[in-house]
């Protein structure tokens, strides 16, 4: 019998873990990885992180994969490519030179680019993004040569990107559209928290604004807000979400949405086709819901699953996945689903006067999601509890009280 | 690398971004402390992020290849591993 052919479109977290788990499984399967990115397997969150950024570590420790690694595993890699069409009968990819790769089964871990900026100006040198290994020796370029720099959005890239201009000396802005940093993920008192934190480390708010053009030159030289003040800035870190660029799976019949719709076993609509990672939008079986997580730990679990999946068993993706990110002297942290969906229960924790305070997302009397900030100790209990899927309509004032250890619930 | 045995763990602390893919991979062996830090559960109840001697580990069900899986797993390689001979095993 022919071997079999893996087609895997991303050469990230998740396509590269899918590809490593194949090879367990199938030491004599074809294993191809295509990724639009020419680099092989790099750390794509070590970039915003500031040990690495402010160049604390070798260049190179970015690497997580050896090109050595990928002969050792029988893995073929074509970067720098991207798949442009895909015939989900006759099993073929079309990749953007008019290579035509066959496959018998397919991973769609095509991630999410950063959503672009659109206002005029936008095209200027100094104006980035915070996704590619391109994007980050840019912006550490641009911090070395900058005196003053804006950071545009207020999510976790903005946070990070706030905490980086600021460490390498740039009188730092940052520009949100919103009353509140990350509304409305966040709600007030945890927004404020955060730009306490900023303020806190001399990092200026400007809340409820928008820029409307970048100007200057061929280089940007400022930004024009809404209300007409000029700021001028030689550098904008922009951070204003990502969308999955699944527009090829889409014209192939692929179901998308969001993401790129799966059932619990990360299959797609189309037969022996898979989607794993940021591009993913899950039936999570813990929320019984469509789920996307942009996470790394959640790209890797999944593309573990989407591997095993591949080649031939039948496991359903099940995790709690969190996301943490900490700097200026506060911890960030998210578990479990936390979008403001109509129809939560939500149960404060803590205060901003106390300066520890969470939020427990319920549905149904169950608890589903929690944000933190400066109570990430509590994630492991959290996570247990939405693990379980226990009933804890009974139990809402103890798990309101910061005192109350939510450990007893677990066990 | 596969054959050397994990003797001495540690999580460099300043490096630790509290991402959590060692968790995932290892969570009998590991969790995240009040300041997301990654620390490994220690004999008497005890969190440590390091150096630890690997006999400290108190679920005594964690195996080589689940600590080694976590250490791997950090995208910011924050987890370092020496074997008896005091060579370090991870990051390589």
């Amino acid at each position: 019998m022919a071997e079999k052919k893996y087609l895997i479109i991303g050469g990230g977290v998740a396509g590269t873990t899918a590809a490593e788990t194949v090879r367990q499984l199938d030491p004599g399967g074809e294993i191809t990885i295509v990724s639009t990115e020419p680099h092989i397997f790099y750390s794509r969150i070590m970039i915003s992180k500031p040990h690495f950024f402010l160049g604390k570590v070798p260049f190179d420790q970015i690497w997580l994969r050896k090109e050595a690694w990928y002969a050792d595993k029988k893995i073929n890699f074509i970067g720098g490519r991207t798949a442009a069409k895909f015939d989900t009968a006759a099993r073929t990819a079309t990749l953007d030179d008019g290579r035509v790769l066959n496959y018998d089964k397919l991973l769609l871990a095509i991630g999410v680019q950063a959503r672009r900026w659109t206002v005029p100006g936008a095209d200027k040198k100094g104006v980035f993004y915070v996704r590619t290994l391109e994007d980050g020796q840019g912006l550490m370029a641009a911090a070395k040569a900058s005196k003053q720099a804006v950071v545009i959005g207020g999510g976790a890239i903005g946070f990070e990107m706030c905490e980086l201009w600021k460490l390498s000396g740039l009188e730092t802005t940052l520009i949100i559209r919103e009353p509140h940093y990350w509304d409305p993920v966040l709600d007030e008192p945890s927004g404020r928290m955060i730009e306490d934190a900023l303020e806190k480390n001399g990092i200026k708010v400007i809340r409820n604004q928008y820029v409307t053009e970048a100007y200057g030159g061929e280089a940007m030289e400022g930004v024009v807000l809404q209300d007409g003040t000029r700021l001028p800035c030689q550098a904008a870190a922009v951070g204003i979400g990502g969308m999955c660029p699944f527009g090829p799976a889409q014209e192939a019949g692929i179901k998308c949405n969001r993401g790129v719709v799966t059932n619990e076993f990360l299959e797609t609509s189309a037969p022996d086709v898979w989607a794993a990672g940021d591009a993913a939008e899950y039936y999570d079986q813990i929320f019984e819901e469509q789920t996307q997580f942009g996470s790394w730990s959640n790209a890797q679990m999944q593309g573990r699953i989407a591997g095993q999946n591949m080649a031939g068993r039948r496991t359903p993706y099940r995790a709690v996945t969190f996301y943490a990110v900490s700097g200026l002297g506060i911890n960030i942290a998210f578990v479990g689903t936390v979008a403001p969906v109509p129809g939560r229960q939500i149960i404060a924790r803590g205060s901003r006067e106390a300066n520890a305070y969470a939020r427990l997302i319920m549905k149904q009397g169950r608890l589903v999601g929690a944000t933190m900030l400066n109570r990430t100790a509590e994630i492991g209990p959290l996570a247990k509890l939405i693990e379980k899927k226990l009933d804890l309509s009974a139990r809402l004032a103890e798990l309101a009280d910061p005192k109350f250890d939510l450990k007893t619930l677990v066990v | 690398m596969a054959d050397s045995k994990i003797a001495k763990l540690e999580v460099k602390r300043d490096i630790c971004i509290g991402a959590t893919p060692c968790i995932v991979a290892a969570p009998a062996a590991m969790e995240l402390d009040g300041e997301s830090k990654a620390v490994y559960k220690v004999k008497g109840g005890a969190k440590s992020s390091g150096p630890i001697n690997r006999d400290q580990i108190e679920d005594p069900s964690v195996d080589d290849a689940t600590l080694l899986i976590a250490a791997q797993s950090c995208p910011v390689k924050a987890i370092f591993l020496w074997d008896e001979n005091g060579k370090q095993i991870y990051p390589e």
